[in-house]
């Protein structure tokens, strides 16, 4: 104990705290760059600005393994399905976050073509104004992000997601505690049944020899 | 401007050719259909014109134009040479709306093929002879013409899924020569299972 206490590696914490620090400190985002937008998100990413700062250091070209996916630039219909798509294979948790005017509304695009804002196709985290936005903004809707995760629980989530499960254990539990009660009164009453008959006999067999 | 008039001599006399006095600061010439593909070879193989590049194919709709009588579509072929500076001139035919059909000119330029499937898909204009009329720009459930006037400036139509271009693909590699020995099962996926989420409901 005292050897452990002196290298000083342990540290107790709640695991939502643990859980979600390692989360918003480590948001790779996936670049869904389709304009001008994603331009900015390049200069976000080089040294001047330097996104790898606050953990997202690395810009992941596969869904499979980024956490963020960001839209920068306009969807047009024939863009959507794409999309969506995209945002199907990220694995959970995931975050969206929608980069400029035309991922966040269309933009000036009032068009046949142009999706009218991403949120017609996925959930999105965050919006980002601009036109394009600058930098500055890009790492605000980081910041926001980051505050937006500190407030998840991981706990509760999981127990949202293995409600189903527990509910059919307890009731499984409850139907073996049953039939266990059944057992031990069946058992019961067989014993005493077995008593009562001795009872009996030895009550017959007193009799006799009385005689 | 004399080489424009001595052209629209020879236009005039051998294709029944007619300038446009609409375009009174350019130099437009507006010719029946039947004659459009022979006016065209000829622009793009006599001495006197010789208009190698084909810059543009426009569409136009008339529909509510003020103080127009006349087809309701129109499509104009921008021209400029090479050979001379700052030589250009536009070619107009005019269709109406029941019979929307023009010749190709994609035998003569190599770029007419791209723009004349753009000129279909937006105003739903038939470009007879041409090799592969598709859409170029919308997506392959797309009902109607957008860039007609009569299209609703709001309506939006949404696409169920990714456009599968694969198939076209392939027969262009096997135009080239190359073979298809396998595809894999990504590349031939089982329809439902690849369009799951993806579907309109």
């Amino acid at each position: 104990m005292t050897a452990l206490a002196e290298k000083a590696n342990i540290i107790t914490s709640s695991l939502d705290f643990i859980v979600n620090w390692g989360r918003k400190n480590s948001l790779w985002p996936f670049p869904y760059g389709t304009a001008c937008c994603a331009i900015e998100f390049m200069s976000t990413e080089t040294a001047r600005y330097d996104l790898s700062r606050i953990g997202s250091e690395y810009v992941r070209f596969t869904p499979r393994q980024s956490d963020v996916l960001l839209v920068a630039g306009t969807i047009t219909y024939k863009q959507a399905p794409i999309l969506k798509r995209i945002y199907e294979q990220m694995a959970e948790p995931r975050w969206v976050i929608a980069m400029g005017a035309c991922a966040s509304s269309g933009g000036f695009y009032d068009a046949y073509c142009t999706v009218p804002g991403i949120d017609h196709i996925i959930p999105v985290d965050v919006y980002i104004g601009g036109c394009p936005p600058r930098p500055e903004s890009f790492f605000d809707a980081m910041f926001q992000l980051q505050e937006k995760i500190q407030d998840e629980s991981y706990m509760k989530a999981r127990a949202e997601r293995v409600k189903e499960q527990l509910e059919m254990i307890k009731a499984k539990t409850a139907e073996c505690k049953e039939n266990a009660e059944k057992a031990v009164k069946n058992a019961v009453s067989c014993g005493v049944q077995t008593i009562k008959e001795g009872k009996d006999n030895l009550m017959k067999k007193v009799a006799f020899w009385k005689e | 401007m004399a080489d424009c008039e001595k052209l629209l001599a020879i236009l005039e006399e051998k294709f029944g050719a007619k300038r446009d006095l609409a375009d009174k600061w350019g130099f437009t010439v507006l010719v029946e259909r039947e004659n459009l593909h022979a006016l065209m070879l000829f622009l793009r193989d006599d001495q006197s014109a010789k208009f190698d590049v084909l810059l543009d194919i426009v569409g136009v709709d008339y529909l509510g134009f003020k103080d127009y009588e006349g087809p309701r579509f129109a499509v104009e072929y921008v021209l400029k040479t090479m050979k001379a500076p700052v030589r250009r001139m536009r070619v107009k035919v005019l269709v109406s709306e029941t019979d929307c059909k023009v010749p190709s000119i994609a035998d003569l330029y190599a770029i007419a093929n791209w723009q004349e499937r753009e000129v279909f898909d937006q105003y739903g204009v038939v470009f007879e002879g041409h090799p592969d009329l598709r859409r170029l720009l919308n997506h392959a459930e797309f009902e109607g013409h957008p860039l007609r006037k009569d299209y609703p400036a709001h309506k939006r139509q949404w696409l169920s899924t990714n456009d599968y271009l694969l198939p076209e693909l392939e027969a262009r590699l096997e135009s080239k020569g190359y073979k298809i020995v396998a595809r894999s099962k990504e590349v031939m996926p089982n329809d439902d299972e690849y369009l799951e989420g993806s579907r309109k409901v």
